[in-house]
């Protein structure tokens, strides 16, 4: 018993709370929520540093003498002389499923008034990307229900595909067609009882966007009914440089937890330009050297390190994946520019979409020629394949053909019925905004096109042909749309029916 | 005072050749301050802040500042001392100082690493828990 006794006296003596070492600093200089701190001699790179009051700051740089550091929220409460500590902890954000259908900022704090974010785990901010060994190729598609996208310029999941294009073009469109598409799938599938769809995940991450450009698209996405399925990371005009600079790094996060747990996400960082700008403020303030434009020498490691984090992971390491697509703005069109031919060469392709082309009236405004996929074809329905396999150079020799019959007008009958085709196939691919189709649609309506069957229709009532032929499908004929989905591929009697189908459609309308 | 790199570097260079095996000599610096003032070479203010300044971040790093509400008695002190020194070397320098605010218990600074055992550091640790 006084073994016992003396025991715990040794126990209750070595369990004397102990005084933790903690590594401080000083600030010396304050302002443009950047601090430069003295001392900090353990401090590591993105390290949250804690300035008290609940303000946080991440290290940025790591200096002889002193630390330069980033504020996280508001750095007006802070003074030269305070005491900074440092935290051993990374930058993290919350994550999982409790996320959807929130908007959440940079730090994963909700903005909507919907009360506390139901989340148990974090994600640190800034992570590696998944090697090598991980990875897989592209095989499953993202339908985006935008019919010259998914036919032309096919996107996977995985892959990372630059929408890029001037102010006004409708790059934002494109990423809100992609999320309400894909919630309308998730929902369809959820109503089925289809456990063998993989669900596609959103997270729309505006960056530097005015506020009420951000109410507008979370409007038309509560309107579609698209946002259970999606997370909104905002870091608005207003929000400081250093939020902005964080927030697509926070979704990236965000989307990877999905990825880690064998789920399918799709990031839209909106956009990248606004994103590069931060990153030279805070960059500039922070006295980095400037380099091109004043941008700093890592403004290419700030997007390669961000769009690496997209991938499309191996059946042995979960099976998930995250697809991203970066939105770039230009200014009259210049692609040549420093930030868009940096993300260029990091992405899988690119959407470019050109004023000219939006006001003449084709929208989405997608120039054919400059728009690729690289990797996307692999992951297309074999359906649509069969019927979109030759429409991209079609339709670029048309425009071709176009611009050369404006200097004559005697051409071969073989010319002019091609321009009269490809009139109508761009009539066709012109599509209202918010309006996603479904991909059975969309091949029903391409396979019309591409057999001659709108041929005869006046190119002013294509549009109306269409939508009258998507109507007699989905109603007359849905029992053939659902063979076609759930075939994934034209058969011979597919293809025997559909043209009886179309055919009978032809003799009614008018 | 805004500092030039040239300055930064010169200082730096002064600050190495003022240091012998590791340590900075005191009268090494205090020539080294005469010299520059008599020489008054290009930038010589902005050459000596940032020496200044070195120096300064020099000491606290080998300076122990041990705080506490009330003066410590001599053997505390002593065993205080004793415990630093194994952690840090013999080639620290220990100030006793007395800080009423710290309630209870004693805070000890060198460098940037602190150990702080005040009774407000703990309150300050309860407070942040709620």
């Amino acid at each position: 018993m006084s073994n016992l006794l003396q025991e715990i006296e040794a126990q209750i003596s070595g369990a004397k709370a102990a005084t933790a070492k903690q590594n401080v600093g000083v600030v010396r200089e304050i302002g443009d929520g950047v601090a430069k701190i003295e001392g900090l001699t353990d401090a590591m790179l993105n390290e949250m540093l804690d300035f008290g009051n609940g303000i946080t700051g991440l290290a940025l740089n790591l200096e002889e003498t002193e630390v330069g550091a980033i504020i996280l929220g508001d750095y007006t409460s802070i003074k030269e002389g305070d005491e900074v500590r440092t935290t051993g902890k990374l930058l993290q954000v919350p994550v999982g499923k409790g996320l959807l259908g929130r908007v959440v900022n940079a730090l994963g704090q909700p903005l909507d008034g919907k009360g506390p974010i139901k989340s148990d785990i974090a994600y640190p901010v800034e992570k590696i990307a998944p090697g090598i060994i991980k990875r897989k190729s592209v095989s499953q598609p993202v339908q985006t229900g935008i019919m010259a996208i998914d036919a032309m310029i096919p996107i996977g999941r995985g892959q990372r595909e630059l929408i890029i294009g001037d102010r006004s073009t409708g790059k934002t469109t494109i990423g809100i067609d992609t999320i309400i598409n894909n919630a309308r799938l998730n929902l369809a599938a959820q109503q089925a009882g289809d456990t063998n769809y993989r669900a596609l995940y959103c997270i729309y991450v505006a960056i530097g966007q005015k506020q009420s450009n951000v109410a507008r698209v979370i409007g038309v996405l509560e309107e579609a009914g698209a946002m259970p399925y999606t997370i909104v990371v905002v870091a608005a005009a207003s929000d400081s440089a250093t939020n902005q600079y964080l927030a697509p790094f926070a979704g990236a996060a965000m989307g990877e937890w999905f990825m880690d747990n064998g789920m399918d996400a799709l990031i839209i960082y909106d956009d990248l330009s606004k994103h590069a700008v931060a990153y030279r403020q805070v960059s500039l303030v922070l006295k980095r050297p400037s380099g091109r434009e004043a941008y700093p020498g890592d403004v290419f490691y700030l997007h390669s390190r961000l769009l690496e984090r997209s991938a499309r992971v191996a059946e042995k390491y979960g099976n998930g994946s995250v697809t991203a697509l970066p939105i770039i703005e230009t200014q009259a069109g210049d692609v040549s520019a420093y930030i868009p031919t940096n993300v260029i060469s990091i992405t899988d392709g690119q959407i470019y979409l050109e004023t000219d082309l939006f006001y003449q009236g084709i929208r989405p405004a997608i120039s054919v020629g400059l728009s690729v996929s690289r990797v996307g074809s692999a992951a297309q329905v074999k359906a649509m394949k069969q019927v979109a396999g030759r429409i991209k150079g079609d339709l670029a020799q048309f425009r071709e053909l176009a611009a050369f019959a404006q200097f004559g007008s005697d051409l071969d009958a073989k010319t002019q019925a091609q321009l009269e085709r490809g009139k109508r196939i761009v009539e066709l691919f012109n599509q209202i905004q918010y309006n996603p189709l479904p991909v059975e649609v969309q091949v029903v309506v391409l396979w019309a096109g591409q057999n001659g069957f709108v041929d005869d229709v006046p190119v002013a009532k294509t549009k109306d042909f269409q939508l009258k032929l998507t109507d007699f499908m989905t109603t007359r004929k849905s029992e053939l749309l659902a063979r076609i989905v759930k075939d994934k591929e034209l058969k011979d009697a597919t293809v025997t029916d559909l043209k009886a189908a179309v055919t009978e459609f032809k003799q009614m309308y008018r | 005072m805004k500092i030039s790199k040239r300055a930064q570097h010169d200082a730096r260079q002064l600050f190495r050749s003022c240091q012998v095996n590791g340590l900075l000599d005191e009268n090494r610096v205090r020539q080294a301050v005469t010299l520059v003032l008599a020489q008054k070479p290009r930038r010589y203010l902005e050459i000596l802040s940032r020496l200044l300044r070195l120096v300064k971040l020099d000491l606290e790093r080998r300076t122990a500042r041990v705080e506490s509400a009330a003066i410590l008695p001599g053997d505390l002190q002593s065993d205080v001392a004793n415990r630093i020194k194994k952690i840090y070397g013999d080639r620290v320098d220990i100030a006793f100082g007395q800080n009423p605010a710290l309630i209870g218990g004693l805070r000890v600074k060198v460098g940037s690493d602190v150990y702080d055992g005040s009774v407000r550091a703990k309150l300050e640790r309860l407070a942040e828990s709620f």
